[in-house]
């Protein structure tokens, strides 16, 4: 999909785009960025609620809303939910699309099937699933809940590109050349796999990082405000101050975009490093 | 008047003339070929006939109509691609059939056509199938039944083989001769394959870097090519630099060659004297033909081709190529010294080619 | 030959695969069975029944399902309609890089639903919002009362927003995977433009149409953090109605919030299921 169009093509080439398009893709921009642009300009308004453009311009509510008493907490625990949740990702997914992609291939429709399923469950309804069954102490509305939770809900964005990277490479090839070698499947996940999917692993741990740090649901109704996340923070603030809510609203689309970029940045370096592999083979 | 006319056609890509100065006329129900290696424009000029490709500069006239800006689904041709290009949403019928609903013609009349069609190619039953069904060559032939089910006034295929087998090749190529032939229809056909080339054409036009080299059938492309270019670039040539000297000789560093008679050389001019392997005879003995050419060497290679002997020769540090048959009466070894023997007949003499 | 090519692909190491399998059945696999099961079990009497589906029959649970399936169809099928319109034009836009700049916007914005993204909805369409203010400055037109952001409405418009970019995402492979020569065939056949499209391009891109309107469907249907955002109580939705369950704000028995999350369950499955097959036909087409 990185190229829609073949280059070159004589008879599509254009060097100026229709009008047509110029004026879809106009209100396309205008519809997805109206939203956020007015969000960020919200945050750093004085007063905006009779004008066009905001009366004044001023950082006060950034400074209110850093100085509130669960931002630093409400920012750790969602860092801590999301790291947990990129552990036990790759703790249990990695190996499983190792295993399945080189000795147990017979298996790969049922992993695709588990693949598929966490889109076809709606978030509340997990959350009353795991709820309802699992309401004895420890587990009941525990972080420990939330954190297998979250990992169930993100499975598929950690397994595509960690499964496709592990295509890329022809693991099972190189696992048969390790093992030639004298290595044991430890060192050759450790010493020869992990390495060279490190683009995926990186790719899907960012996918997930991003999911999970934005991911109100699960977190709201498993455990509530006994683990208060950042989304938390937000949707509380959207109905006590609208301009600390825009503040924080702000913050979680900024970190939302530098996920992206460093998403992107991972994904050209992934695919030159699979690149030079085939090359030098 | 020719049939499909090409005059001045010319058409530029970023300040490069791809196509310059296309002058071709051909007649009506030949096969003319373009020849070519990659880039010589061939296609793009094959394009230009389809309507897909705007020509710069030039007319194209068919049956007497200028069609130059005629748009494509109007020009009523008929076109096979290197991809097939079958559509993947219709089965066979529906695609063979599918001009004739563009020319909206009753169903009845569209069944019998596209079972005439399909029983050309010798595909009646898979006429439910869909493409995905279907093989490389099977798709090919559907492709062809496609185009050739609305009787268009030219065929055009773009290198319709390349992406197949070679075997299913061969025997396509052959069945793409037959029913051309049959249905009499003027076809052009794009390739960079020599040999489909000079094995169905009426007519070879060799093209390079976007101009004509020469325009001739296939034994006269082979026997007589016109340049430098297209001596070497069909078959295999063996190439003797030397200076003129006279009408019948070639006088070159270690031996001088007995040349039928030139035309238009000055004495002294550098050229090039081409001779095909297959016209050069070995001798391990002196021998004593008079009037040909005969030089020693040492045999460098041996290589076993089949039906052919590929010999590698060292000539006074030119490596020359000469093909023997099983036919040739004593076996030769490597290191062997024999002579080469060969007619001023076999010899083409020509200018020095800067461009190739 | 290795033996790890003579067996294909099933043998003893499935051990290895014991750890993700049990992860799944813990925390995924077992609940929901456990859901069903709930479902259809009558508490007190621990039998068979039911009676939880048909207590579904009340005006409160059929007003949220119709609800959730309305702005799901409707924000679907405008969201293909559109998405796929939006798609064409970046599709055939001549900068490759102002292409990848698009596609890289959608796949940002397609993610933006939640919180913040009804949040920054009502910054523009709020009772103060800029648009609300614009309407009334330059075109004395006042929106409200009779809209209202936080209304289905209003909420149909933010979940258009992040539907539009799904779409766009999906349907320019589809593009892509019309060849070049389908068209120039059809073309050097007689075909004009709207035959092309009538016969060969819109029948092709048709499965991945199909695609499209099950996947945003779905995409609305299971949304809960925009809507509990924007419309929390004033408008019954099928995700919010089983939150307020999970919540305990309501003092009902949870079998009936279970009944309600199997249907919820049965209808992603099909849109799901439908979307599977529609994208394989799809991917099998652009392949021949």
């Amino acid at each position: 999909m990185k190229n829609p169009q073949k280059p070159g093509q004589e008879t599509n080439r254009k060097i100026r785009p229709a009008g047509w398009q110029i004026f879809t893709v106009a209100l396309f921009l205008f519809y997805m960025l109206l939203p956020i642009v007015s969000t960020y300009i919200f945050s750093v308004a004085t007063r905006w609620d009779r004008t066009i453009l905001p009366e004044g311009y001023t950082l006060e509510f950034y400074i209110r809303a850093f100085q509130t008493s669960y931002f630093v907490t409400t920012l750790r625990n969602s860092l801590i939910l999301s790291v947990a949740t990129i552990l036990v990702s790759l703790i249990v997914i990695v190996p499983t699309v190792y295993w399945v992609h080189t000795r147990l291939t017979g298996f790969k429709p049922l992993l695709d099937v588990l693949m598929i399923l966490p889109f076809g469950i709606p978030t509340v309804v997990l959350a009353l699933a795991l709820v309802q069954v699992y309401n004895f102490p420890p587990l009941a509305r525990s972080p420990i809940l939330l954190i297998g939770a979250v990992v169930v809900y993100s499975m598929p964005f950690m397994y595509r590109p960690v499964s496709n990277a592990m295509q890329a490479i022809d693991a099972l090839t190189l696992t048969e050349a390790g093992q030639s070698l004298g290595a044991n499947v430890y060192q050759v996940l450790s010493k020869i796999i992990i390495p060279n999917i490190l683009p995926g692993i990186l790719s899907g741990s960012l996918l997930v990082f991003s999911t999970v740090f934005a991911e109100y649901t699960l977190t709201s109704l498993i455990v509530g405000a006994k683990f208060k996340t950042f989304p938390l923070l937000l949707v509380e603030y959207t109905r006590i101050n609208g301009n600390i809510a825009a503040a924080f609203s702000v913050v979680s689309f900024t970190i939302a975009w530098l996920v992206s970029i460093l998403i992107l940045w991972v994904g050209t370096k992934g695919q030159d490093g699979a690149a030079e592999t085939r090359q030098a083979r | 008047m020719a049939y499909l006319d090409l005059k001045n056609v010319t058409k530029v890509y970023s300040g490069v003339d791809v196509v310059h100065n296309f002058n071709l006329e051909i007649d009506k129900g030949s096969l003319v070929s373009f020849l070519g290696p990659s880039g010589c424009g061939k296609t793009t000029t094959l394009r230009m006939i389809a309507g897909f490709t705007k020509l710069d500069e030039g007319t194209i006239r068919l049956d007497g109509e200028d069609i130059t800006t005629v748009s494509p689904n109007r020009r009523d041709i008929g076109m096979v691609f290197q991809a097939y290009a079958l559509f993947p949403n219709m089965t066979v019928r529906g695609n063979v059939a599918f001009g004739l609903l563009m020319k909206k013609m009753p169903k009845r009349e569209i069944d019998q056509r596209v079972d005439q069609v399909l029983e050309m190619v010798r595909l009646q039953d898979a006429a439910e199938r869909f493409p995905h069904q279907l093989s490389g060559g099977q798709q090919q032939r559907i492709a062809l039944a496609r185009a050739l089910a609305v009787l268009p006034r030219v065929l055009l295929l773009d290198e319709p083989l390349s992406a197949l087998d070679a075997e299913v090749r061969v025997v396509l190529r052959g069945e793409i001769r037959r029913i051309q032939s049959e249905l009499a229809i003027t076809t052009v056909y794009v390739t960079h394959d020599q040999e489909e080339a000079l094995s169905i054409s009426d007519k070879v036009v060799v093209m390079n870097r976007g101009v004509i080299e020469q325009i001739g059938t296939p034994e006269e492309i082979y026997r007589t090519p016109q340049s430098h270019f297209v001596a070497t670039f069909i078959g295999t040539a063996n190439q003797f630099l030397g200076k003129v000297s006279g009408i019948d000789t070639v006088i070159g560093d270690h031996f001088n060659l007995l040349v039928d008679g030139m035309k238009g050389f000055v004495d002294g001019k550098q050229v090039v004297v081409l001779v095909r392997p297959e016209t050069i005879h070995v001798e391990s003995e002196q021998p004593k033909h008079d009037g040909w050419n005969s030089i020693p060497g040492e045999v460098e290679t041996i290589t076993f081709h089949g039906a052919v002997t590929r010999l590698g020769v060292n000539l006074h540090g030119q490596r020359v190529v000469a093909d023997i048959t099983v036919a040739h009466t004593k076996p030769i070894s490597l290191n062997q010294k024999i002579w080469l023997l060969f007619p001023p007949d076999a010899c083409q003499v020509m200018a020095v080619d800067e461009r190739s | 030959m290795p033996p790890s090519k003579r067996k294909a692909g099933y043998n003893s190491d499935w051990v290895r695969l014991v750890p993700f399998l049990l992860f799944c059945l813990v925390f995924e696999i077992v609940p929901i069975l456990f859901l069903i099961r709930g479902s259809v079990v009558d508490k007190t009497t621990s039998q068979l029944t039911l009676q939880h589906y048909l207590n579904l029959n009340h005006p409160l649970y059929l007003n949220s399902f119709l609800n959730s399936i309305k702005i799901s169809g409707l924000t679907a099928i405008v969201g293909v309609l559109f998405g796929t319109f939006i798609g064409y034009a970046i599709y055939r836009w001549p900068s490759r890089r102002v292409q990848e700049i698009l596609i890289t916007l959608s796949d940002v914005t397609t993610n933006f639903a939640g919180a913040p993204l009804a949040f920054a909805f009502v910054v523009i369409l709020g009772m103060n919002g800029v648009i609300t203010q614009f309407f009334l400055q330059y075109f004395r037109y006042e929106l409200y009362p009779t809209f209202s952001i936080y209304s289905f409405s209003g909420l149909t418009l933010a979940y258009i927003y992040f539907q539009l970019p799904l779409m766009v995402l999906l349907i320019l492979p589809a593009f892509a995977g019309i060849k070049r020569e389908w068209r120039e065939s059809a073309q050097s056949l007689g075909a004009n433009t709207f035959q092309f499209w009538r016969y060969i391009g819109v029948p092709v891109l048709m499965p991945s149409l199909i695609a499209g309107v099950t996947l945003l469907f779905a995409n609305a249907f299971g949304a809960y953090a925009t809507a509990y955002t924007l419309v929390e109580a004033k408008l019954s939705l099928v995700t919010l109605q089983i939150g307020y369950m999970i919540a305990g704000e309501v003092r009902k028995d949870p079998a009936i919030g279970m009944a309600m999350a199997v249907v919820s369950l049965i209808i992603m499955g099909l849109s799901i299921g439908i979307y599977q097959a529609a994208t394989i036909r799809a991917r099998r087409w652009s392949k021949s």
